[in-house]
C-alpha cells in the first residue's frame, strides 16, 4: 500500500503499467529468445528439409515420412521409453530407501549422508568410465567378482551382448541419478513435523503403518517432481549410453536422442536429426504438460494450503 | 478406575537433570494442570507419561498397573499436541479416525465413533474438509475429537491453546472444562498460562526446576502457597514481597518491621526469632487505600473496574496495588496504601511459607 503513491507516479511520467512489465522482463526475454526459442525455431526449419554439410533443400514432411514409417524408430522410442521408466522407477525406489536409512536415528548418519555423494558429486564422465572398466571382461571387476564366487564359467563382457548391455547401462544410470533423488527425498522427511510421527506413535501405528500413511503422503510432491523431473532428465540422458555403449551393441542402448545424436552429429544429416529433436521436444513438451497437471493436482490433495 | 500414580520420577538428559523425583497421586476423573514456567520440565513430564520419552527412573502407574515399560497406545492414553498435529493430507473425518484405522476397526464402527466425536465437538459437518480449512480452533477440536475416540483412561494434553488468540482460548478454556464434565475421565493438562490453570484445574501441580513446588487446589494455591515461588507464579498481577525484620512473636503471630514501611502483626504460625529475615507478600488485590506504606505512583493502569498502579517505596521497593476503578490517584503522585493483616503472606528466608491462620474458609 504504501508504495502506491511511487507507482502512480511512475505512470504520471508517461510508463503505462504494461509498458514498464515489459521492460522489466525484456532481459529474460531477449535471454530465452537467443538460448531457446531460435534454436528450436532453427531446429524444425531444418527438420523441413534434407540438410547436410553440402547444402539443404525443403523436403516438406518427407524427413517424418520416413520416421514414422520406419519400425527401427519406433523400436528405438519403445526403447527410450522403457529405459526411462525402469531407471526412473529404480531411482526412486533406491531413493526412497536410502533417504529412510539416512533419516533414521543412527549413529554417524552425517557421514553417511556424505558418502552418498559421491556419484552425483564427481564428473558423470570419470564414475561412467570407471563403470565401463567393471563391466569389462577381461579385467572387469564385476565379471571376475562373478567367477570368483563360480556363478559363471570363464569371462563375461556385460557391454558386449543386447540384455546385459541394456541393464548395465540401466545399473549406471541409477548409480549416477540416485544420489540426488536420495538427498531430496531426504530433505522432504526431515520437513515433517516430529509431532505427526508421534501422535502417531501414541496412537499406536507402527514403523511401517507411519510410513505409509504419513511419510509418504507428506513428501508425495517432492516424489512426483523427482518423478518427473528424473524422468525428463533420464529420457535425455546422453552421456552415460555414448561412453558405456555409443549405443551399441546392434542398437540394443539406442535411446531418442542416441539415436538423434549418430544421425544428425555422427552423420552429418541435419535434417533427419533435426526431425527426430523435433519428435524429442513433442514428448517432452508432454511430460511437461503432465508434470504440471499432476503436480498441481498433488499439491492440492497433499498440500497443508 | 484410572488413577494416576507418578513415583520417583527422574529425567536426565545426559548431564541435564530436568526431573528431580516426581511424586504424584492423580485421582480417577480428575482434572489436574501441570504448570511452570518454561523449562520447569512440565512438558518432559506429561511426555514421559505418553510414553513418548522414558523415565531415566521412577514408576507410571495407571488405574493400578504399571505401565512404564508399555508403549504409549498400551498405556491407555491419548495425547492431544500443541501443534495439533493434524495429517494435513488426511480430512476431518480420516483424522479423528487415524487411531481406529490402527486398531483396524470395521469400518462401522469407525463411522459410528467419529460420528459421536464429531458431534461432540460440533464437527459433524466440517468431517469432509482438510485440516488446512479449518480455523484454529476447529483443528483444535478435530485434534481432541481424535483423542477421544479411543476412550482412554487418561489424556493428556500439551499446551493445546497456545496457538489460539486470546478470545478463541477463553471459549476453548470453557469447552474443555465442559468436555472434563461429558467424558468424566482423568485428564492431565500442561501449560504455562496460570489462568487455564485456575479456571480448569481441580488441582494443579506447580513445577519448578524439575520438583513440585506445590500440588493443590487453585485456592489452595491462591490463599496458602506452599513456597514464593508458587506464591508470586500465582495470581494476576504478581504478588509484592516486601523484604522485613522479625520483631518478635506471640499468640496474635508475627511482628515485622517492613524494610522502610510500618510494623505489622501478621497472623501466621511457624517459628521465627527477633532478627530474621523474612518477606512479607502482599497481593495487589489486597492493598487498598489507606495509612500504611507510602509509594510514589509510576504508571498507572485504569481498566475500567479496577487500577493497576505500579509505584515505589521511599526505599526503592517496587509495589503494585490494585485499586478501585475510580480511585483518586495520578502518576507521579504519592499515595499511601494499606493491607489487612490477614490477607498478608509471610516467606522464610529459604523460601518456604509460615502458614496463614485466618486465611479465607474457601481454600481449607
Amino acid at each position: 500500500m504504501t508504495d502506491a503513491p511511487a507507482i502512480q507516479t511512475a505512470q504520471r511520467r508517461g510508463l503505462s503499467d504494461a509498458a514498464f512489465a515489459w521492460l522489466l522482463i525484456s532481459p529474460a526475454l531477449a535471454f530465452i529468445a537467443v538460448i531457446v526459442a531460435w534454436p528450436l525455431v532453427e531446429t524444425i526449419r531444418l527438420s523441413f528439409t534434407d540438410a547436410t554439410l553440402g547444402g539443404e533443400n525443403y523436403i516438406g514432411l518427407q524427413n517424418y515420412i520416413d520416421l514414422f514409417s520406419s519400425p527401427k524408430f519406433f523400436d528405438t522410442v519403445g526403447r527410450t521409453f522403457y529405459w526411462m521408466f525402469l531407471s526412473v522407477s529404480l531411482k526412486l525406489i533406491v531413493g526412497l530407501i536410502g533417504a529412510t536409512l539416512l533419516n533414521a536415528a543412527i549413529p554417524g548418519k552425517a557421514l553417511f549422508r556424505i558418502l552418498v555423494m559421491p556419484p552425483w558429486v564427481i564428473p558423470v564422465a570419470i564414475g561412467v568410465i570407471g563403470w565401463k572398466w567393471m563391466y569389462n571382461g577381461y579385467f572387469g571387476l564385476v565379471s571376475g567378482l562373478l567367477q570368483e564366487f563360480g556363478l559363471i564359467e570363464g569371462q563375461i563382457a556385460l557391454l558386449a551382448t543386447k540384455t546385459s548391455a541394456f541393464y548395465a547401462a540401466i545399473v549406471t544410470d541409477v548409480w549416477v541419478g540416485t544420489p540426488m533423488v536420495t538427498l531430496f527425498f531426504l530433505a522432504a522427511m526431515q520437513g515433517v513435523s516430529r509431532d505427526l510421527y508421534e501422535a502417531a506413535w501414541v496412537d499406536g501405528a507402527g514403523r511401517w503403518y507411519r510410513f505409509r500413511r504419513i511419510t509418504i503422503p507428506q513428501i508425495m510432491p517432492v516424489i512426483v517432481s523427482m518423478a518427473l523431473l528424473s524422468a525428463i532428465w533420464t529420457f535425455n540422458s546422453f552421456e552415460i549410453i555414448w561412453i558405456l555403449t555409443e549405443g551399441g551393441p546392434r542398437g540394443a542402448t539406442t535411446t531418442l536422442i542416441i539415436d538423434t545424436y549418430k544421425v544428425a552429429i555422427s552423420s552429418q544429416r541435419f535434417g533427419e536429426g533435426a526431425a527426430r529433436a523435433v519428435v524429442i521436444v513433442a514428448l517432452l513438451a508432454m511430460f511437461s504438460l503432465a508434470y504440471l497437471y499432476f503436480l498441481n493436482r498433488v499439491n492440492r490433495h497433499y498440500g497443508a494450503k | 478406575m484410572a488413577t494416576l500414580d507418578l513415583r520417583s520420577i527422574t529425567k536426565s538428559f545426559g548431564t541435564a537433570s530436568v526431573l528431580k523425583g516426581i511424586d504424584l497421586a492423580i485421582r480417577d476423573k480428575e482434572f489436574v494442570v501441570f504448570v511452570g514456567p518454561s523449562g520447569c520440565g512440565k512438558s518432559t513430564l506429561l511426555r514421559i507419561v505418553a510414553g513418548l520419552e522414558e523415565a531415566t527412573s521412577g514408576q507410571i502407574v495407571i488405574g493400578g498397573t504399571d505401565v512404564s515399560a508399555l508403549a504409549p497406545v498400551d498405556r491407555g492414553i491419548s495425547m492431544v499436541f500443541q501443534s495439533y498435529a493434524l495429517y494435513p493430507h488426511l480430512s476431518v473425518f480420516e483424522n479423528i479416525a487415524f487411531p481406529l484405522r490402527v486398531a483396524k476397526l470395521s469400518e462401522a464402527e469407525v463411522k459410528s465413533k467419529v460420528g459421536k466425536a464429531a458431534e461432540i465437538l460440533q464437527l459433524t459437518d466440517k468431517l469432509h474438509l482438510k485440516p488446512g480449512q479449518l480455523s484454529g480452533g476447529q483443528r483444535q477440536r478435530v485434534a481432541i475429537g481424535r483423542s477421544i475416540v479411543r476412550n482412554p483412561k487418561v489424556f493428556l494434553f500439551d499446551e493445546p491453546l497456545s496457538n489460539l488468540d486470546a478470545a478463541l482460548r477463553g471459549d476453548m478454556r470453557v469447552e474443555l472444562s465442559q468436555l472434563h464434565r461429558d467424558l468424566s475421565a482423568t485428564m492431565v493438562y500442561v501449560t504455562h498460562d496460570q489462568v487455564e490453570a485456575m479456571t480448569m484445574a481441580h488441582r494443579i501441580v506447580v513445577l519448578n526446576a524439575g520438583r513440585v513446588e506445590q500440588f493443590g487446589t487453585p485456592m489452595e494455591l491462591y490463599h496458602h502457597p506452599a513456597t514464593r515461588f508458587v506464591a508470586t507464579f500465582i495470581g494476576q498481577p504478581n504478588m509484592n514481597l516486601l523484604p522485613a525484620r522479625v520483631v518478635g512473636q506471640d499468640a496474635s503471630g508475627l511482628t515485622v518491621d517492613i524494610d522502610g514501611g510500618p510494623r505489622m502483626t501478621l497472623p501466621v504460625e511457624g517459628r521465627a526469632a527477633p532478627g530474621d529475615r523474612v518477606e512479607v507478600g502482599m497481593r495487589p488485590e489486597n492493598l487498598h487505600l489507606g495509612q500504611g506504606l507510602t509509594m510514589k505512583v509510576r504508571v498507572l493502569e485504569r481498566l475500567g473496574g479496577v487500577s493497576i498502579t505500579y509505584g515505589m517505596l521511599a526505599s526503592g521497593q517496587r509495589l503494585c496495588a490494585a485499586l478501585p476503578g475510580d480511585a483518586p490517584i495520578r502518576e507521579g503522585e504519592e499515595l499511601s496504601v494499606a493491607i489487612n493483616p490477614a490477607d498478608a503472606h509471610v516467606f522464610d528466608a529459604s523460601g518456604a511459607v509460615m502458614r496463614r491462620t485466618q486465611a479465607p474458609a474457601l481454600a481449607a
